[in-house]
């Protein structure tokens, strides 16, 4: 497949470094000469300098005979120009598929002036709405470190970390499939452990201190919490959001509004708290900065269930988070972009992290390979994937019995939605035509995963 | 200010007043006032011909000539809509002529007669005609009607609506007059129809349709509405309570078919609320106390609407109501209508503001750090407009207790001269003490007399209109 990334900032220099990990033919486009030389030095891809708005460096990189096209740099303008280009440079009716990071909020709705329909895009990718999505469901699922929600909202993918007196601890996956019988149906999908992910298998065992992903129907979730020693979901109703910015607000607004909690949005700049209180309703507004602890705990932090660190400065984040968890907050999540960041982090003892990046690059690669597969989700730390994939009906593999299949190292079927039935599959299970299987993988699997579930024998 | 130009202007109102007292001349052959009709007119008529004359010029009428053209007109409506009752002999006292126009333009509805019985069917007519005149406001009327005020018409628009917001209806001024014109003109008509049915001649039907519509409250009998029944009752406080609303809302509603323009507006919903609860206080309290209680219900509504809308129309003598109602009564003279209705007063919605206001300071109190806006109707009240709010509330507080120690000062007893301060101040009428609703102005001395009558002009120009020409640099350039 041949990709186009336009911008690498953070968000592009991570989605180039994936595609071409997978062994995609990536193209990235910069403007900054140093920049590109120093992509040139780290990237396995081709590197064209120049502007990705300009039509003659759109047909030196090929872009309209190209697969996909993304546009993700700093600029709106120069994101939809590009796309329009392209579309433009494509043969009728052909072409890349189209992804654009858009900032603005206009362009999203539907019936917008120019939505991305009319802009010829396929797909809009708004970071700071992607994140504040996350952000606001993680809010709502107790100790939960990740959350994703499949099927519908019927099937779950939650993290939650392993406290040292967890009955789980030492106890290996075998011994846990003896214990829970099918009284608690769940698949542990992956394990984080000093800051690195694995796809466990039936003699790893869990230890305390690990992040236990796991997906489990959304109605015996009570049952599941209930093994891994977490008591009835706590009930969450006050949260500070710190950062009254593009996140902080939709944060603030989704939990008001649709959750209902009782929401603070902390920010030192007085202008911006004076148009939260203006836009927001149901929303209490502090104008003062998130180390005056004094303040913050006359307002009701040492009550609060949660404290959102969402500013700019990811060291403000973690800093805060660390200090309103000693004042009293229950939990505490931070919006941390640097990527050293985002492992060091719950080691200090924030409870999730979140990046605007991640969500964004994750976001992008669930459009990325189109047809049989989709990429749902990322996992904090980014080095897996939770995956959807369609089966065919000329795969070798169906009807067999899990236990009897060979899947590829480091991926693990956590889930199978059937029509309206949603599958936590023990090994007696079978897959079907048509069934939509939810994946968790490492990167290094994805392709060989598209082979075997697929029917492309030529990449197995 | 250009003095020449508000000169001019000033010349094509009268012209107007003049030609607005052609329209009692149908009553007047039959009683005897043609000639006093006539000569006034002759008069207002001339005068303004002579400024019209005489100051021929043009220019834009700015900030300055708007509230000097404005508080002029006002001033010579009430000194010229006085010539026919003293030249007809009904009001021989020139002072007390004046009062009683004033008193009508501003819809005060304070009268200096003690029998209105010989008073001929022309003047009362007049009386009337001065309140719905006044009621919508001499300006907005000729902005509706004269081409002459086109020209910086907003300006003056500014000056003379009530209110700390002019809703604007339309893009051009003329055109939003015309709008709260029609609206008026609409339910005047209709409110005379209903009143017809009660057993009200033309006379009386239109009379009482004018003083109930611009919240003014002379009446044609000596009894006021406690003369008809109580058909005529409820009419009347059904219209008396219309007329205190916003009349951009009546207009949304009768010409744009948008009712729901109602219920959005939070001062709305306070007014209504108030009126019910004083109404609901005030009925049951003399219910227990021994009345009767359909009648309990009857006066309390008729009184409770009669004084927070300002009108100032009885049925009823509160003032032998026990002490209870009749403090409900009172502390509704300190309220008033709503912005842009007719009706005088604070207005229900600086209340609300001032009280909003209090609250967020409270608050402030105790989170000083939490960033709380102060909102009416969803929208957020930028700060100038609160600081001018609370102004307002402060002069017009300080007009008061200043209006009450001058008529103390006349020799009025401490109840009569707070009552008379806020009732002509709050263009109301009746009050409490020597000035209760059985009571007229009459034995006021003559000073205490013209401390009145700026007193109503202050608050039916709604204090700063008026003040601004006091300060030396209004007058300096």
């Amino acid at each position: 497949m041949k990709a186009i990334v336009v911008g690498s900032g953070e968000v592009g220099y991570h989605i180039a470094d994936r595609l071409s990990r997978e062994g995609q033919d990536v193209t990235v486009i910069e403007k900054d000469p140093d920049r590109a030389q120093e992509l040139g030095e780290r990237l396995n891809a081709r590197i064209l300098e120049g502007n990705g708005a300009s039509p003659e460096v759109l047909e030196k990189a090929e872009a309209g005979q190209a697969d996909l096209f993304i546009a993700v740099t700093d600029l709106d303008e120069v994101n939809i120009i590009a796309c329009l280009l392209v579309a433009e440079l494509s043969p009728e009716g052909g072409g890349p598929r189209r992804i654009a990071r858009v900032k603005s909020v206009e362009y999203e709705r539907e019936d917008g002036k120019l939505n991305a329909r009319k802009l010829g895009i396929d797909k809009l990718i708004n970071p700071q709405a992607t994140v504040a999505t996350e952000i606001s469901n993680l809010v709502g699922y107790g100790a939960a470190t990740g959350v994703a929600e499949f099927a519908g909202g019927r099937v779950l993918v939650l993290g939650y970390p392993l406290a040292t007196d967890s009955p789980l601890a030492g106890v290996s996956l075998r011994e846990l499939g003896e214990i829970r019988g099918s009284m608690y149906p769940l698949v542990i999908a992956a394990v984080t452990r000093q800051e690195k992910t694995l796809i466990p298998g039936g003699d790893d065992e869990l230890k305390a201190g690990d992040t236990v992903y796991f997906a489990c129907r959304r109605h015996e979730l009570p049952a599941v919490r209930y093994l891994f020693g977490l008591s009835d979901e706590e009930s969450v109703r006050r949260v500070f959001v710190l950062g009254g910015g593009r996140v902080g607000r939709q944060v603030a607004r989704r939990l008001a509004k649709d959750k209902g909690f009782r929401v603070t949005v902390v920010d030192r700049n007085e202008r911006n708290c004076k148009s939260i209180a203006r836009d927001i309703a149901g929303v209490r507004v502090l104008n003062t900065d998130g180390t005056d602890l004094e303040t913050l705990r006359e307002e009701g932090l040492d009550l609060a269930d949660v404290f959102v660190a969402v500013t700019q400065d990811d060291k403000a984040n973690i800093l805060c988070s660390l200090l309103a968890k000693r004042v009293g907050a229950e939990r505490a999540i931070a919006l941390v972009d640097q990527p050293e960041f985002v492992t060091l982090a719950p080691s200090l003892g924030v409870d999730a992290c979140l990046s605007a990046r991640l969500a964004t690059a994750a976001a992008i690669l669930k459009h990325v390979r189109g047809g049989l597969v989709e990429t749902l989700s990322m996992l904090a730390t980014g080095d897996a994937e939770v995956l959807e994939m369609v089966l065919p009906g000329d795969n070798p593999h169906l009807e067999k019995p899990l236990k009897t299949l060979r899947l590829p190292d480091d991926s693990i079927i956590a889930s199978i939605v059937r029509g309206e039935e949603a599958i936590i599959p023990s090994g007696d299970d079978v897959l079907k035509e048509g069934d939509h299987v939810v994946l968790f993988a490492l990167p290094s699997a994805v392709p060989k995963l598209q082979g075997y579930l697929g029917n492309d024998r030529r990449r197995s | 200010m250009n003095v020449r130009l508000t000169l001019r202007l000033l010349g094509g109102l009268l012209v107007f007043l003049a030609a607005a007292m052609a329209l009692p001349l149908p009553f007047a052959f039959t009683d005897g006032t043609t000639l006093a009709f006539l000569l006034s007119i002759a008069a207002s008529g001339g005068a303004g011909m002579i400024l019209l004359l005489a100051f021929p010029v043009r220019g834009e009428i700015g900030v300055r000539e708007g509230f000097g053209i404005v508080t002029l007109a006002w001033l010579s409506f009430s000194v010229f809509g006085a010539l026919p009752f003293v030249i007809s002999g009904a009001i021989p006292g020139p002072i007390d002529a004046v009062f009683e126009s004033m008193s009508g333009f501003t819809t005060t509805g304070a009268t200096v007669i003690t029998d209105l019985a010989p008073v001929p069917d022309a003047i009362l007519f007049w009386r009337a005609l001065t309140h719905w005149l006044g009621g919508m406001g001499i300006i907005v009327l000729s902005l509706a009607i004269l081409p002459l005020l086109g020209v910086g018409g907003m300006q003056l628009f500014q000056a003379e609506v009530p209110g700390p917001t002019a809703d604007k209806l339309a893009p051009r001024i003329q055109d939003t007059a015309k709008a709260l014109w029609g609206a008026y003109v609409l339910l005047t008509a209709v409110q005379t129809v209903l009143l017809l049915f009660g057993g009200m001649n033309l006379h009386e039907a239109l009379c009482h349709a004018f003083a109930t519509m611009a919240t003014g409250g002379f009446s044609t009998e000596n009894a006021s509405v406690g003369a008809w029944g109580p058909y005529v009752h409820w009419v009347i406080t059904l219209f008396m309570f219309l007329a205190g609303v916003n009349f951009a809302f009546h207009y949304a509603a009768l010409f744009r078919r948008s009712p729901s323009t109602y219920l959005k507006s939070e001062e709305l919903r306070l007014f209504a609320f108030i009126v019910l609860a004083a109404t609901g206080l005030t009925a049951g309290w003399n219910a227990f106390s021994g009345q009767a209680l359909g009648d309990a219900v009857r006066d309390a509504a008729f009184t409770v609407v009669s004084i927070v809308t300002t009108t100032g129309f009885a049925t009823a003598d509160y003032e032998l109501w026990p002490a209870f109602p009749l403090a409900v009564i009172v502390a509704l003279m300190l309220i008033g209508g709503c912005a842009g209705s007719t009706g005088g007063g604070v207005k229900v919605v600086r209340v609300l503001l001032v009280l909003k206001h209090a609250g967020l300071q409270l608050q402030r109190l105790i989170h000083p750090r939490e960033v709380r806006l102060l909102k009416f109707d969803d929208h957020v009240v930028p700060v100038e407009i609160t600081r001018s709010v609370l102004a307002f509330v402060i002069l017009y507080s300080s007009l008061f207790v200043a209006g009450s120690l001058a008529m103390a000062a006349c020799g009025l007893d401490l109840l009569t001269a707070a009552g008379s301060s806020i009732a002509c101040l709050g263009n109301i009428g009746p009050a409490v003490g020597g000035v209760g609703p059985t009571d007229n102005y009459a034995f006021i001395p003559a000073a205490g007399k013209v401390v009145l009558i700026f007193l109503m002009l202050l608050g039916r120009l709604e204090v700063y209109t008026v003040l601004v020409l006091a300060l030396p640099s209004f007058w300096r350039r």
